[in-house]
């Protein structure tokens, strides 16, 4: 029995890549390519540079917003018109269709967001401190551990894309500033866990550092699987309501 | 059944309309004006669930709980501790929590328009009195209105804070109607930008993360433009970065026309840069104005 | 053999009871879930498509439980009531899927056949986002039935089809039930159900008012007195010997308008609470007097009169 339906995948694909977002989704790499390329023309390769926009824009900004789009989109429109039916009503195990889907918006976000980040990386600071490696193996992860988490919103709540917007943006950056102890449950944090390894000694002084310690990949790993399963036990009970 | 028919009278071969007691209206019709003021208020009111459904007023409480707070600890601790001065300022107050803006137009721009959209009620609409002009303005100076509350209710209550802490009403004025006066700037910007978005994103969604991903990749963009800028060393060009994104622009604005402190370390450059500020600002608000009337000018009334 | 059995089922939300304690067997053949809106059809459907677990009592097809059970989707086809589908995928394509997602060992002639048995082969190429109404009712038609399943949920299958379509459907329908396969559909309006109904569950306020063929459950409700529409030779001389029984309660000379081939002209309404034994006495009474007897109607034997009887009750 496959983990994963290729039928399922390819209707995810189709309605997750449809016009306006898929607009939206590759304007994101895009802004962040020109960004890098104008950077390097005018700063030439800056390391400490680089690492700020990588982590600021790339990691901070990129990768939250395209894990938001791709998790949220991946189901969320099809819960809302009704048309989730035709998958709930197929002798289809349902964590199978959700795994199914979190690979797809995972692909959308590797391909969109952590391949975008690398080759922004190499514009910006070349191979150098491994920056570019680094940064992009935490939007993977980074990307892999929102669209996870916002699968399992647009799931529970009809409302998922605002609670998501409320999660990233004001818990991870505005509190997560102000109150330290925030950062120890920052999906960003622990990514960065990989990124500082991957960058070695000269993480802390880039600016590539974690917040937290190596737990923060542990905790990564368990809130992907954990956020899947319970999506798949929701998905089981799901209400079919009537238009609106 | 007709009870006015002639019982036993053969096959009924005529019609006839009965007086039930229906009445045409003849009273006061109000005219446009008053369509669009009705329109402006409930669109306000919606804006922090007011008038709807009890788990819409949600979200916006929440936010504006979040933008009132500092204020309330800043005016407190002033308020007991009878300083000379806020502990916070009036001027960086919005920038430094624009996060929280960003989230409220993005969540509530789309409930504004979005809805009236996707489910089709345009149509009602426009086959009343209200033109598309009507709807356009009414809807952006509601939207403009709530996110100036979300600004005003902070700021006002850190002036609450400093008379009830006895500092002069005359030095406190100044700063407070600087902050004001660029709030009212930012909300019609911000007004303009989140209404054209959700008005071409009609799906649930889509339009909240289309506005806080422009908004929030605008930011990005001027705050790597300044860094960048400032390493070159040139700090005009650091200063034309600020057109990049709607906060900073109108900070300068602000900074330039009302003589409020730039938070944002380099405000526009020289006079061409205060002029074209200015003139972005105003560009934008007519635009986005334009654009929306040419949106809904698209909208067909069958 | 694929029955529907539905045990002493409640279904509530909150305060709100919205199926009270039904209990009903749907079998092969084509039966009419009938009832006002708001009276529960979709909530019922819902459970019997095992979307919806019963608040109390149970929901079996066959034995099995429908409840998070999704290997019962095998011998299912469900037809729901809301339009969205994937629009930009072609009819064809949408089948097809349907069909792989049921794991269908060969997908595309399953897909055909679906196809073709809904009639949208010309249409197949087509953007789903593209069709008419009854284009896509008919599409969704043809993913139900795209792995043959015994058992068929229509959810307001008529609504906003033409009348043309409708008779398409209508025919679809009774041709699945011939074929010994158990199909239900909803609907709150009585021409359709009873037309190709060969059982009729009426439900009201949750409640599940009555069953069976409408014809017999006509006859079953004694309390309200039958109606009979006659026309005879001697009209009053009629209502006068008839009025003297005492299965007689009430007699009416009406004029009456012409409808169709039937003239205008005066006819005689007769009231009998127990409808066997005015059956027996009209024609001793008319042959006793010597009138002639033209025309002897029950008045109020359609399925709206059963209907209105018991959703006022």
């Amino acid at each position: 029995m496959s983990p994963v339906d290729a039928t399922v995948a390819r209707l995810t694909a189709g309605s997750l890549l449809g016009r306006r977002r898929a607009l939206l989704l590759l304007a994101l790499p895009a802004v962040l390519l020109v960004l890098a390329g104008v950077a390097r023309a005018l700063s030439g390769q800056d390391a400490e540079l680089s690492a700020f926009l990588l982590s600021s824009f790339a990691l901070g900004t990129v990768v939250p917003l395209l894990g938001l789009l791709a998790g949220t989109g991946a189901i969320g429109p099809e819960i809302d018109d009704g048309s989730i039916v035709y998958l709930l009503s197929k002798p289809l195990s349902r964590s199978v269709m959700v795994v199914t889907k979190l690979l797809v918006a995972v692909a959308v976000v590797l391909v969109l967001g952590a391949l975008p980040t690398l080759v922004a990386g190499l514009l910006l600071a070349g191979t150098s401190d491994g920056l570019a490696v680094g940064f992009a193996v935490g939007a993977a992860a980074a990307g892999t551990g929102y669209c996870a988490l916002f699968l399992l919103l647009a799931v529970v709540t009809r409302n998922a894309v605002v609670v998501g917007l409320m999660y990233a943006l004001i818990w991870e950056s505005l509190v997560g500033q102000l109150v330290p102890g925030a950062q120890a449950l920052s999906i960003r944090q622990w990514a960065l866990v990989l990124t500082e390894r991957i960058v070695g000694g000269r993480a802390e002084a880039l600016g590539a550092d974690s917040a937290v310690g190596s737990i923060g990949l542990v905790l990564l790993v368990a809130v992907v699987v954990g956020a899947t399963w319970y999506a798949g036990r929701r998905l089981r009970t799901l209400r079919l309501t009537s238009d609106a | 059944m007709t009870p006015d028919v002639q019982a036993g009278a053969g096959p009924v071969e005529s019609g006839a309309i009965h007086d039930i007691g229906y009445r045409h209206y003849d009273g006061e019709r109000r005219g446009r004006a008053a369509v669009r003021r009705a329109m402006f208020v409930e669109s306000a009111r919606g804006a922090y669930g007011l008038g709807r459904a009890g788990r819409t007023k949600v979200m916006p409480a929440l936010l504006l709980a979040a933008m009132c707070l500092p204020a309330l600890v800043g005016a407190a601790i002033a308020a007991l501790t009878g300083a000379d001065e806020l502990p916070i300022a009036y001027g960086g107050y919005v920038l430094n929590l624009q996060v929280l803006v960003s989230v409220y137009l993005a969540a509530q721009a789309p409930v504004s328009v979005s809805r009236d959209l996707r489910f089709g009620v345009m149509s009602l609409y426009f086959s009343r009195p209200m033109e598309r002009i009507d709807y356009v303005l009414a809807k952006y100076a509601a939207l403009a209105t709530a996110v100036l509350v979300l600004m005003a209710l902070p700021l006002t209550i850190l002036l609450a804070g400093a008379l009830l802490a006895k500092m002069p009403l005359g030095e406190q004025l100044p700063d407070y109607l600087r902050a004001m006066g660029a709030a009212v700037l930012l909300a019609l910007v911000l007004a303009g930008i989140g209404l054209v978005i959700a008005a071409v994103t009609p799906r649930r969604g889509l339009g909240v993360a289309a506005i806080i991903a422009v908004l929030l990749v605008l930011s990005g963009v001027q705050g790597a433009a300044q860094v960048i800028a400032t390493e070159q060393g040139t700090r005009d060009a650091a200063g034309w970065t600020g057109l990049l994104s709607p906060y900073t622009l109108v900070d300068g604005v602000a900074h330039r026309f009302l003589g409020q402190d730039s938070v944002l370390g380099a405000g526009p450059p020289g006079t061409a840069g205060a002029l074209v500020f200015a003139a972005v600002t105003a560009l934008l608000v007519a635009g986005c104005l334009g654009l929306l009337v040419l949106r809904y000018r698209r909208v067909s009334i069958s | 053999m694929s029955t529907l059995v539905l045990d002493a089922v409640s279904r509530w939300f909150g305060n709100v009871v919205a199926v009270n304690d039904v209990t009903m067997t749907i079998g092969p053949g084509v039966t009419g879930l009938l009832g006002p809106n708001g009276a529960g059809k979709s909530t019922l459907i819902h459970m019997m498509a095992g979307f919806l677990p019963p608040s109390s009592g149970t929901v079996t097809l066959d034995g099995d439980v429908l409840w998070r059970n999704e290997q019962v989707y095998r011998r299912i086809g469900l037809v729901p009531e809301r339009e969205a589908m994937y629009d930009a995928m072609t009819g064809w394509q949408f089948v097809l899927a349907n069909a792989r997602l049921h794991r269908l060992t060969d997908p595309e002639a399953a897909a055909r056949r679906a196809v073709d048995t809904v009639q949208m082969a010309q249409a197949e190429s087509r953007d789903v986002g593209t069709y008419s109404k009854g284009m896509k009712q008919r599409i969704k038609m043809a993913t139900a039935l795209v792995h043959d399943p015994p058992v068929l949920l229509l959810d307001e299958p008529f609504n906003g089809m033409d009348p043309r379509q409708r008779l398409q459907l209508m025919d679809l329908l009774r041709e699945m039930g011939q074929q010994g396969r158990t199909v239900l559909f909803s609907s709150h309006i009585l021409e359709e159900v009873e037309q190709i109904a060969t059982d009729v569950q009426v439900v009201v306020s949750g409640r599940h008012a009555a069953s069976g063929d409408f014809r017999q459950i006509r006859q079953l409700m004694t309390e309200r007195p039958h109606q009979y529409t006659v026309r005879s030779d001697d009209d009053r001389a009629l209502a006068a010997a008839v009025m003297a029984d005492g299965s007689v309660t009430g007699v009416e000379l009406v004029a009456t308008t012409a409808v169709g081939s039937r003239q205008g002209g005066r006819a005689l309404h007769v009231e009998a609470t127990d409808r066997a034994s005015f059956v027996r006495l009209l024609p001793q009474v008319a042959q006793r007097h010597g009138i002639r007897l033209f025309e002897v109607t029950p008045a109020d034997e359609s399925l709206e009169s059963v209907f209105s009887y018991l959703v006022a009750r």
